[in-house]
């Protein structure tokens, strides 16, 4: 059963493999060392017919300042998808520097870019599975391409057969958990479950602030105040900059009317998520009702820019 | 929530059950040994058409431009036109507007009740079919003559009918100067300046016509659908002042209610702070809520933000539909209630009694049954005559391609049923048969006891349907008190009246709200429902401004119908 899934997320992935319409002429066997200097113009040509290795050295020369911006960004897009269709991921790295450095703005470029790191995860993804296909990062990584993939039964087997190999794994338990949150057809208890499975994680590591943050976010569902408080507590304790935490603590202390200790927490949450409207809202109301109306109604006007900004809420 | 302790349903002991099995095997020796099982006892039955003889049906004229009003109508009233004693039922349909032109033509119903069960179409006669694109329905004595006045909202022009008082109305719309161009939505009437005369709310949705339908609804399935409303823009609703010559007042502007645009669809007139004055509880769809809370000198605040009603707990602007308010945990505040789109959760809003809310959805269980639902139609009212405010909400997602998009949600949905333990509320939909199972395209919603048996009956205004009528079975297993309750110096129709009354342990407070539900209007008798006690030891009224009077009245009936009239000390 561990080994069900194999490559098969993998497989998926290696199928958005991206170059671009670069179609490989036959490579020249002659050593690029050897090559006469090209100009910009002649190195996008090259690139354009598929010589890419006789084009890329000539590419990267073509994105100096004194060239044209037009030949530069033909030059670096050219040099991007010829990279990768040659699998030079170095030069790939480095077009892809020089591009976000001299159009950051241009919508095709970052269309490019956009690509061509999906590309450079995707190989990497590949090496992964190809120099380490037991390992729990393989497997790791397999489970996660399947959560993406809305595979639900597969991720979760795979995160099962890291913790046979490895019982003390750590952060399996949590995305295991996650798991069952996520699933659609995860049953009625799957709240239950997945609570047993971050206390697991806990328990192999109790620096898991992401485990805490999601017990107290269950404990707040269920309108259970005191564990909520416990867990959000912990979690901002043990991630000072985990904004949601301190929300959530705030939340709670807001819903059992604790309206002015709810108010530090709720500061700290927006400095941590300024653009958050949810903090400003509840800030807000704990600052109502603990009688500091003035800050209370400059929050509610920054929530409400910030939601007229956005537009409603109402789900797609 | 606290409340007084319930006093258990008497159950059958064992001695009577040993008593009734010896008495039934000496007196019916030919019985069975074993009966068979009762049928189990739902609280609502449903009335066939057949048999009620309403036959009419509303069409919203469905076009493949998918122009967003017909996704919202139609709503429904009970009323005793009449004034006979018994409630008649009014519908509305769609009809003609600048995007349909239907043919035949489609007009609303005026439903005669026969005092049998059965109904009469008498519209043609009464002169009430209004013709234009409907939406919903307030009903209000404006001019006191004690006779029910109906005001229609339509997209378009909205119409105000005067009841002639011999079966015959006349559209005085242009002269009352209420006909609210526009597409209005929610009305309801109440007297908002206490001057003892009705006034008008009518709430106004998006700003919208032929021209301005946007071709939004394109989805990821390729098909169009309803269109979010954000994408209108949002509209001042109007608020009439009864100048009480038959003519009224837009003092929207200098009221305030104008101040605030929204996308209005539900309004409930309730008073939230006890000062005596009427506040509005006025929900909008993809805008935060509004609580316009009456401040005197015919001026309103809105404060939904600062009562934490105007979002989610999250902070997020809902799609708020039907509206009521009732005091549901007896504490002598009146509460709120909102329904919301699917995804959304509906609100129901505890009374902290210092212009604050609580939102009790998720430790009522309201949360959990209302996650994928989209409520329109909705009621506090006490359907098994305990004495307790119970809740029952009609339901239906707007877009009628759902389904596509979202597996959980659906078109048609069921109606839920809450019923109030005394304590909290508990979910009794599953338990209550099969009209808790039936698939509706639910919006408008009204109570009213059609056959006087005291049990509260539902009627339930489908989009693209025939209304469903309600009976109930139950409410009469109980015992009770219906009362009129007609005001002389207040408002006639006693809007804002306040009633306090005893059955031995049981001490229960209510309020009668103006309107409340969606594009709808109710039986305006209050049913006090006493459990199984057999009398009344006292009922106090206190009537709305400008009298405030205070009556308080013993030796009651119980089981019947009474009228009350202000200033009078007694019962008829």
């Amino acid at each position: 059963m561990y080994r069900y899934s194999g490559k098969a997320a993998f497989f998926l992935l290696i199928g958005c493999l991206w170059s671009g319409p670069i179609l490989l002429a036959q490579q020249s066997k002659v050593a690029a060392t050897s090559r006469p200097v090209l100009t910009p113009e002649k190195a996008v040509s090259l690139a354009e017919q598929g010589h890419c290795r006789e084009s890329i050295s000539g590419l990267k020369r073509a994105m100096v300042p004194t060239v044209l911006a037009e030949m530069r960004k033909q030059a670096g897009v050219l040099g991007v998808r010829c990279s990768l269709a040659v699998d030079e991921r170095e030069s790939a790295d480095e077009f892809i520097r020089l591009l976000n450095k001299q159009f950051a703005k241009d919508p095709d470029v970052l269309f490019v870019i956009v690509h061509a790191y999906s590309d450079l995860s995707t190989r990497t993804a590949q090496d992964l599975g190809r120099t380490a296909p037991d390992s729990i990062a393989a497997h790791k990584l397999n489970a996660e391409a399947l959560e993406m993939q809305g595979k639900w039964e597969p991720a979760q087997l795979e995160y099962e057969g890291i913790l046979q190999k490895d019982p003390n794994a750590r952060g399996i338990h949590f995305l295991l958990g996650r798991v069952l949150l996520s699933r659609p057809d995860a049953g009625p208890n799957a709240p239950d479950r997945a609570k047993q499975e971050f206390l697991k994680e806990l328990g192999i590591d109790p620096s898991n602030a992401d485990a805490d943050y999601i017990l107290g976010e269950l404990a707040l569902r269920d309108q259970n105040w005191d564990e909520a408080i416990s867990r959000f507590s912990q979690a901002s304790k043990l991630n000072p900059n985990f904004g949601e935490a301190q929300l959530g603590l705030g939340s709670c202390l807001v819903a059992i009317k604790k309206y002015e200790d709810a108010i530090p927490p709720l500061r700290t949450a927006e400095q941590l998520m300024p653009a958050n409207p949810e903090v400003h809202h509840t800030l807000a109301t704990a600052l109502a009702r603990s009688g500091h109306k003035e800050e209370a109604d400059k929050e509610f006007a920054i929530h409400r820019s910030l939601t007229s900004a956005q537009g409603s809420e109402r789900p797609e | 929530m606290k409340m007084p302790s319930r006093t258990r349903i008497a159950q059958l002991t064992r001695r009577d059950f040993v008593s009734g099995m010896m008495a039934g095997s000496l007196l019916l020796p030919r019985c069975p040994l074993f009966a068979l099982p009762e049928a189990p006892k739902f609280p609502f039955e449903e009335v066939a058409p057949e048999k009620s003889g309403i036959k009419w049906v509303h069409s919203s004229g469905k076009s493949p431009e998918k122009y967003l009003p017909e996704s919202s109508g139609p709503g429904c009233a009970f009323l005793d036109y009449d004034n006979d004693g018994w409630m008649d039922i009014y519908l509305v349909n769609s009809g003609k507007c600048d995007f349909f032109t239907p043919n035949p033509p489609l007009r609303n119903a005026l439903y005669k009740n026969n005092r049998d069960g059965t109904f009469t179409d008498v519209t043609e006669r009464a002169g009430v079919s209004a013709r234009g694109y409907g939406q919903g329905v307030a009903v209000g004595d404006y001019d006191g003559d004690g006779f029910p006045d109906i005001y229609v909202t339509q997209y378009g022009r909205s119409i105000l009918y005067h009841n002639n008082r011999d079966g015959t109305f006349t559209d005085v719309t242009e002269k009352a100067g209420v006909a609210a161009p526009g597409w209005a939505s929610s009305a309801v009437w109440f007297d908002y300046d206490n001057d003892g005369r009705l006034d008008l709310f009518v709430g106004q949705f998006a700003e919208f016509s032929k021209e301005l339908n946007k071709p939004c609804g394109i989805h990821e399935d390729g098909r169009i659908h309803y269109c979010i409303p954000k994408v209108y823009s949002a509209m001042p609703s109007w608020l009439f002042h009864n100048n009480g010559d038959g003519t009224f007042t837009d003092v929207s502007k200098e009221s305030g209610i104008a101040s605030r645009r929204g996308k209005v669809w539900g309004v409930v007139a309730t008073d939230i702070n006890n000062d005596g004055l009427m506040d509005l509880w006025v929900s909008n769809d993809t805008l935060p809520d509004f609580l316009f809370v009456n401040r005197g000198k015919g001026k309103f605040d809105e404060i939904a933000e600062t009562a934490g009603a105007a979002y989610s707990d999250a902070g997020r602007a809902r799609s708020g539909m039907g509206v009521d308010s009732a005091d549901f945990d007896n504490d002598g505040w009146m509460d709120l209630f909102v329904a919301n789109l699917d995804r959304e959760i509906f609100a129901i809003y505890k009374n902290n009694h210092d212009e604050t809310f609580d939102d009790l959805a998720s430790s009522t269980g309201v949360g959990k049954a209302t996650k994928f639902m989209s409520g329109w139609g909705l009621k506090f009212f006490d359907y098994d005559n305990d004495g307790y405010l119970d809740l029952l909400l009609a339901n239906g997602n707007p877009d009628d391609l759902i389904a596509t998009l979202h597996g959980e949600v659906t078109y048609e949905e069921p109606p839920l049923l809450f019923h109030n333990t005394g304590r909290s509320f508990e979910n009794v939909s599953a338990q209550s048969g099969p009209v808790f199972a039936k698939l509706l395209s639910a919006r408008g919603m009204a109570i009213g006891d059609f056959d006087n048996d005291g049990a509260t009956d539902v009627l339930v205004a489908i989009n693209d349907g025939a209304p469903v009528l309600l009976r109930n079975t139950i409410g009469s297993q109980n015992h009770w008190l219906g009362v009129n309750l007609v005001g002389t110096k207040s408002n006639i129709d006693a809007i804002g009246a306040r009633i306090t009354y005893q059955a031995g342990d049981l001490k229960q407070q209510r309020m009668k709200v103006g309107g409340g539900s969606f594009l709808s209007s109710h039986d305006p008798r209050i049913v006090l429902g006493i459990g199984k006690r057999t009398k009344f030891d006292w009922f106090q009224i206190q009537w709305p401004q400008p009298s405030g009077k205070v009556e308080r009245i013993t030796d009651l009936p119980v089981d019947r119908y009474i009228t009350i009239v202000e200033g009078s000390g007694k019962w008829k």
